[in-house]
């Protein structure tokens, strides 16, 4: 314990003994354990949150999913079917030969 | 965060315990930073073992701020749990002792003015008059207490200036690093702090 200079680089043993034993929180087994548990609680809590958020992304995307299908299916079945005309039945390919003479002699016969 | 009172799940591969007492002095960092890499991997057995090396000078500079053990134990536990969400902040290229000491005071400090801290039972008059010393644990309890009354009447910064530099064996470089202060002030901190603490033990002998 003898006086030591101001800006003394060497730790004092006696003062640190006293201070350690004054300052000794006792065995770190429990302190340990404990920590290590609320990490893992920390752990479970954080993978808890990320899927929280992947379900509720997920939810928001099937249902915009739901949506885009319903709409697609109801405008298409709204939607009639055109009707072909006369011009698109003459320009056609007959579907059966000979349809398209029995026509043209039916105009030619009855001008 | 005090949830010691509650059941405790099974502790995930816990690393060997510190044996109570043995001086803590510096902790060899060699492998840390693997340490640290594997343990922000998810590797919990590595963050054990790092909370099982700090775990007794995280304890004692918490005590040293706040002075009462559980309030102490509390704040340390909110360090480590901080130091593993910001381990991916930690630059390896330095040591790894005063970056998780610096959350450990921080911690602390932020404790400590949050909540008004329980004052220590006051001294035994027996004591503080040099009274009977049955035998050698008594005497060094009521030293303890003495000592640990002396640390609160210290300005913040000098206590764990000088558990840092004479009780863990940090340099004033790295002490001044936990603290953020120049180095010079540390070297100031540390020889106030001592002559306090000196001249208390000086007494003490003088009343042995």
């Amino acid at each position: 314990m003898k006086d030591l200079l101001p800006f003394d680089h060497r730790p004092d043993p006696v003062l640190g003994n006293a201070l350690r034993r004054a300052l000794d929180p006792g065995d770190a087994t429990a302190f340990v354990a404990r920590v290590l548990a609320r990490a893992e609680q920390l752990r479970a809590a954080s993978w808890d949150t990320v899927l929280a958020r992947w379900a509720r992304a997920g939810v928001a995307a099937a249902l915009l999913i739901a949506l885009a299908a319903g709409y697609l299916v109801g405008h298409a079945s709204a939607t009639p079917a055109p009707q072909p005309s006369v011009a698109d039945a003459l320009i056609a390919p007959p579907a059966h030969p000979g349809e398209v003479e029995i026509v043209l002699a039916s105009v030619i016969e009855n001008p | 965060m005090a949830d010691a009172g509650a059941p405790l799940p099974p502790s995930p591969t816990p690393p060997p315990p510190s044996q109570p007492g043995q001086p803590a002095a510096r902790i060899p960092g060699q492998d840390e930073g693997e340490l640290v890499a594997r343990a922000v991997a998810g590797d919990r057995a590595a963050f054990g073992t790092l909370v099982d090396r700090y775990a007794g000078v995280a304890r004692r500079v918490a005590r040293a701020v706040l002075g009462n053990p559980e309030d102490a134990d509390d704040a340390a536990q909110d360090a480590m749990l901080s130091a593993l969400v910001k381990l991916d902040q930690y630059d390896a290229r330095r040591p790894f002792g005063p970056w998780l000491l610096r959350i450990v005071s921080n911690a602390a400090t932020d404790r400590r003015r949050r909540r008004s801290v329980r004052r220590a039972e006051p001294l035994d008059v027996g004591l503080t008059a040099g009274g009977p010393r049955p035998d050698v644990t008594a005497e060094r309890r009521a030293l303890g207490e003495r000592l640990r009354q002396a640390l609160a009447t210290l300005p913040e910064r000098r206590r764990i200036a000088v558990v840092l530099f004479d009780v863990e064996g940090y340099s004033h470089a790295e002490i001044a690093t936990v603290l953020g202060i120049p180095e010079g002030t540390v070297r100031s901190e540390v020889f106030h702090a001592r002559r306090r603490l000196r001249a208390l033990l000086a007494d003490w002998k003088e009343e042995g």
